[in-house]
């Protein structure tokens, strides 16, 4: 069986948060706001109240009273008490015994709002570049500025200063599932079933939100149906939990499709400035200035801006750099993870732009990339030191496809060849716990599986590599956020490199404790014979059960932990000017190639096959990495052709359904070759690297550098629409 | 919420059910696929829907070339059908843009026809085919080419009380339906251009959806085409004729300017592909 | 509103139950039936996570109202593996790994068992494969999907 978890989800028994039921239980709404940006007047809940069916209506002031503890205006409320930063932003919340009632009850709720202007995108707050040294528009919640090196001279003596502006769009996670939880407050504590990537998370959250120590609080995951980031955090638990407390029943809060594109936190548009000297056939220097629409971001709460900045400047050794990036306060909802945040998108300017020089030089796109892109010792911009990395390895097996490719290229088709690279989240870190007895291993932990495999699958890998164990023998272990050992939550590529690494810890401390019992010297492996579990220790083939005391076999065996907390890397502090960079993790590439047909009457842009070539470090489950790489190829395919949040001037987003925020159907799925670069080892298990997140990466670029090669064309946006290419090929 | 549904199980039945009363104008339910969108959207509130499931409008009668489609027909079942595919070719290509197999299970021919939705993928091949409504009211029976049936952005002259029956195609022939989107499947199209080489002696008409108020016949195109099969020159001056002339406006799946653009290009594809079907060529 | 009450049969048990109007299949299966496994989408016929098998043809339960299929045949991704093409279908998702989170399978599942069905349990693999674009998937890229659909075709040849 390639997955573990086939059967629940086959026949019908898993249970995601939307099934969540219990009984006597209220279903929750939440009240939204009706415009972008308005100063609250008026908030009228007795309307509400007076519905059918209502137990409770809660908005600022019900909040107060039950959270006594807390005092009014932190930083993050549950409602807003005076102003409404974006359209939809939840402004109160009703329990009521049906959905129907619910929602008919928050449709009644009476908000007037003092209209505020209204901050609909970047180019409002800053139409053109923002002037060096000039005063930052108070708009902008996150500045970062750093630099190295002497560009003036390196763009002085440059043969040619290639500049280009560029422009990304907002897309969406578009997880299938929408949001849901279902809370419950007994006594003082705190208890919610939900979706999330991050049981621990929510915790946190929640105890911030609601101003109550975490140990009160208790979160159970259930199944996820994809996350992809949007499940990343909490969102509708601390709502669920006031609702609960309110009425003093368990109370199911989810969300609609439509409302999971109107609330949802996800990547917001871009717009970038890239200039790059080059002289003697080399990229000498480069400037990149970044526009980011962060939403209603709090000052102090954007990670965007000074993480993805790096990767406009690409993996490559330059002798100047300079970066700065503006994170722009907009009236929609706060910026928020995707799968690779923003990264995409970074991708797509940088390699659009590199590849564009080396079509101007006359240079094979990527023998030009191969001249400077970074090895193992070079220094990042930052100066950190490279680690092994699979990118030139992977640009080498790209440029074998390409010429295959080549050789019977189609009219009108191109080839497009793009670098990615990807810093996992394993600074973040984790615990588990490892249990042996006599009928199998079990892996004790805390995160739901989202759907990657990484949870069920990968942990086990990791277990059975370590001790010898078949996948039979193994099995994950969920425990809720009271019983589990901590761990970050599955994001950032990092549930195989980081918890993998304390699952890894784990396994080794439990074979040594059977070694020691044994007084072996000689290295200690488990087997499995007949649904039993056995020692091997060099010639020594025997029963664990033999081992165990009385105790232990009714205990079900023995135990061990391990934790994995990384410690992060450090930048050179020296560079920056101002503002907060975060630190590479690691080095995990991701090349891409991509050929495309074009059509030159309507610009229609047709993927027609892929080969990527992801920076592994091992394969522990080639299924499992497969069904990574075509999964966010085909989610890359979608941010490059057809994924678009459509916002008007008054902040209300015009395409919050299935039909006209267009995800890869079927049919529009190409072939991949896939092609996992092994051998350039990562922090996790045995070398492993994450491998959720860098397929996706080069995607979007790739498929406009083929268009580029197709039609001597480019488009300098996302997504690279048919209209796009028409403009580009000057029919419009 | 909730509203009275009814079943009728005659004409005669759902005829005085439909009748507007003190309770106001009852709705129709066919395949449902629209109504139920717009029941969740808060767009309608009806106190009575009348379901049309019983009535004996389900099949599809041939009489020589000209096909009386029965209005609560599924979508699947035309698509299902080898004679649609064989002599309606471009409504069998219509048809299966519609959706999704899961939604053509329900949705109907009178469904569509009745919301006459400016981006429908079924109006321009029926006006292609100058197919005609049939209804049926307590006044009795009667029957409107689709061009007088169709008045403006989703309206019709159905007045409360009809019941549309059938569709009647009443002539097949050559014909193809092409179009242009932003994804290939489960979209709305934005632009559907329809073109027939039908009649007796046959002659060229040409029909586009997307356009604004609703999908429309472009006389001076099909003029452009000449008698018979034109050769590229005409085919290029009608694709011109057909972007200068087409009634587009932008909104969010295209603008104005890339439409005029397409429709040269699908002008060109769906001719050359009913030509082909003229000289006796295969079918889709 | 007081209806007499609807009799469907699903998953091959009898079912006799009052429901208002304005209810849809997706919520008779899954609030009062109980049944989960069939899941909620978009509720707008455009995801097909939806999906469920009634009179052997594959139809979106958002936008199927209860009381406009009676005395209709169900079947659920609950009954699916006693449905002969069912289980053909479910075994070689899990063959080729076909799902990873898992919420567009039962969709899926239903969709192929229905078309399956509608053919006499065979088919053309590329049909099969354009009929199912009405259900969309984000995880898996399609691919083992389209795996699967061929799977289960050459099986039935």
């Amino acid at each position: 069986m390639i997955r573990s978890d086939s059967r629940p989800k086959l026949d019908g028994s898993a249970v995601y948060g939307v099934d969540l039921r219990e009984e006597g239980m209220l279903w929750g709404a939440l009240v939204l706001a009706p415009a972008s940006h308005g100063r609250i007047r008026r908030l009228d809940l007795s309307n509400a109240r007076a519905m059918p069916g209502v137990a409770a209506v809660i908005g600022p002031d019900e909040v107060r009273a039950l959270l006594p503890s807390r005092d009014g205006d932190r930083e993050r409320p549950a409602f807003p008490r005076s102003e409404v930063l974006y359209r939809n932003q939840p402004v109160a919340a009703v329990a009521a015994a049906t959905r129907a009632q619910a929602r008919a009850a928050a449709r009644a709720v009476a908000i007037e709002l003092e209209p505020l202007p209204i901050v609909p995108d970047v180019e409002s707050v800053y139409p053109e570049w923002p002037a060096d040294g000039a005063p930052i528009s108070p708009d902008v919640i996150a500045h970062v500025h750093a630099r190295h090196g002497d560009l003036a001279r390196c763009f002085g003596e440059a043969e040619f200063v290639h500049a280009e502006t560029y422009r990304t769009s907002g897309v969406h996670q578009v997880a299938l599932e929408p949001h849901a939880c279902l809370a419950r407050v007994d006594a003082d504590r705190w208890f919610v079933r939900t979706s999330t990537q991050t049981p621990f998370g929510v915790r946190e959250d929640a105890a911030e939100i609601l101003g109550i120590p975490q140990e009160r609080i208790v979160v159970e995951g259930t199944w996820v149906g994809g996350g992809f980031g949007g499940k990343g955090s909490s969102f509708l638990e601390p709502y669920a939990l006031l609702l609960a407390a309110a009425t003093g029943r368990p109370v199911k809060l989810q969300l609609t499709h439509r409302e999971e594109f109107l609330l949802g936190r996800t990547t917001l548009p871009t717009v970038v400035r890239i200039e790059t000297a080059v002289r003697e056939g080399r990229m000498t220097a480069r400037r990149v200035r970044l526009l980011l629409d962060s939403g209603a971001s709090l000052p102090g709460r954007d990670f965007a801006t000074g993480f993805v900045i790096g990767f406009l400047l690409g993996p490559y050794r330059l002798d100047a750099f300079e970066m700065e990036g503006f994170g722009i306060r907009t009236n929609k909802p706060p910026f928020g993870p995707h799968r690779a945040p923003l990264t995409p998108q970074c991708v797509f300017v940088e390699e659009s732009h590199t590849d564009s020089i080396a079509r101007r030089l006359g240079v094979d796109p990527v023998e030009f990339r191969l001249r400077q892109v970074w090895r193992e010792g070079d220094r990042t911009h930052l100066d950190q030191p490279v680690g092994p990395f699979g990118i030139e390895e992977g640009l080498r097996r790209a440029q074998a496809v390409v010429r295959e490719w080549r050789r019977d290229l189609p009219k009108d088709h191109g080839i497009g060849v793009a670098v990615g690279f990807w810093s996992t989240g394993t600074g973040a870190g984790g615990e588990a716990r490892v249990r042996v007895g006599p009928t199998g291993l079990t892996i004790v932990q805390g995160e739901r599986e989202i759907g990657s495999g990484s949870v069920v699958g990968g942990l086990s890998r990791v277990a059975e590599r370590v001790t010898g164990l078949p996948r039979e023998a193994v099995r994950i272990e969920y425990r809720d956020t009271s019983e589990a050992p901590y761990d970050s939550g599955v994001f950032g590529s990092r549930t195989v490199g980081a918890l993998g690494q304390a699952v890894e810890k784990a396994a080794r401390r439990l074979l040594q404790g059977i070694g020691e019992r044994l007084g072996e010297r000689t290295p200690v492996s488990l087997a499995w014979h007949d649904g039993r579990v056995l020692v091997v220790a060099g010639e020594q083939r025997l029963e664990l059960a033999e081992l165990l005391t009385p105790e232990e076999r009714a205990k079900g065996g023995v135990e061990a932990a391990g934790r994995h907390f990384g410690a992060p890397g450090a930048i050179d502090e020296g560079r920056v000017v101002t503002g907060s960079f975060y630190p590479f993790n690691d080095f995990t590439g991701s090349v891409a190639v991509v050929e495309v047909g074009v059509d030159r009457e309507t610009g229609a842009v047709t993927p027609v096959r892929v080969a990527s070539f992801p920076d592994v470090g091992v394969v522990l489950d080639r299924a499992l990495v497969d069904g990574q790489v075509e999964g966010g190829v085909v989610m890359g395919l979608g941010t490059a052709l057809t994924e678009e949040m459509l916002w008007g001037p008054d902040g209300r987003l015009g395409n919050p359904h299935f039909l006209d925020y267009r995800i890869p159907t079927l049919g529009e799925a190409p072939p991949i070759r896939i092609d996992p670069v092994e051998g350039f080892r990562g922090a996790g298990p045995f070398g492993a690297k994450g491998v959720g997140e860098p397929p996706i990466i080069p995607i979007p670029a790739a498929v406009a550098n083929a268009v580029a090669d197709a039609v001597g064309a480019r488009v300098t946006e996302l997504p690279v629409s048919a209209e796009r290419v028409a403009r580009a090929l000057k029919l419009l | 919420m909730g509203f009275a549904l009814v079943a009728p199980n005659t004409v005669a039945e759902a005829l005085a059910l439909a009748a507007p009363d003190a309770a106001g104008v009852p709705l129709l339910l066919a395949g449902g696929t629209d109504l139920l969108r717009d029941l969740d959207d808060g767009r309608v509130a009806p106190t009575r829907v009348i379901s049309l499931r019983r009535m004996p409008w389900r099949s599809i009668a041939w009489d020589g070339g000209s096909a009386t489609i029965g209005s609560t027909r599924p979508l699947r079942a035309l698509e299902l059908d080898p004679l649609v595919r064989a002599r309606l070719p471009g409504l069998w290509e219509a048809i299966r843009t519609v959706g999704s197999v899961g939604l053509r299970q329900q949705a109907t021919l009178g469904g569509n026809v009745a919301r006459a939705a400016p981006a429908s993928d079924l109006l321009p091949i029926l006006l292609a085919y100058e197919a005609e409504i049939s209804i049926v009211s307590a006044a009795g029976p009667r029957r409107l080419p689709i061009d007088r049936f169709v008045l403006g952005t989703r309206r019709t002259v159905l007045r409360p009380g009809d019941l549309i029956d059938a569709v009647v195609l009443p002539h097949g022939g050559p014909s193809s339906y092409v179009w242009q989107r932003v994804r290939p499947a489960n979209d709305i199209s934005q632009v559907g251009l329809a073109a027939a080489f039908v009649g007796a002696p046959p002659s060229w008409r040409i029909a586009l959806g997307g356009v604004l108020p609703m999908p429309v016949r472009l006389a001076s195109v099909e003029a452009s085409l000449g008698k018979g099969l034109p050769g590229p020159a005409a085919i290029a001056a009608a694709g011109r004729e057909a972007a200068e002339r087409a009634p587009f406006a932008s909104d969010k799946r295209a603008t104005e300017a890339y439409r005029r653009l397409l429709v040269t290009a699908l002008l060109r594809r769906a001719v050359e592909t009913v030509i082909r079907q003229a000289q006796g060529g295969a079918s889709p | 509103m007081t209806e007499p009450p609807v009799r469907l049969s699903v998953n091959g048990e009898p079912r006799s139950l009052t429901v208002p109007t304005d209810e849809r299949l997706l919520d008779t299966l899954r609030q009062r039936l109980g049944l989960t496994g069939t899941k909620e989408g978009c509720r707008s016929g455009d995801c097909g996570a939806c999906t469920v098998v009634v009179d052997g043809h594959p139809m979106l339960s958002c936008l199927t109202l209860t009381h406009e299929v009676p005395d209709a045949t169900i079947l659920t991704i609950e009954g699916a593996g006693r449905d002969p093409i069912g289980l053909r279908v479910q075994r070689a998702f899990e063959r080729e790994g076909a799902l990873q989170c898992g919420y567009c399978t039962p969709g899926f599942v239903l969709a192929l068992t229905g078309l399956l069905t509608e053919r006499g349990g065979v088919a053309d693999p590329s049909e099969l494969l354009e009929d199912l674009s009405g259900n969309l998937c984000r995880c898996t890229g399609y691919a083992a999907i389209v795996r699967a659909v061929r799977r289960v075709a050459e099986e039935s040849h």
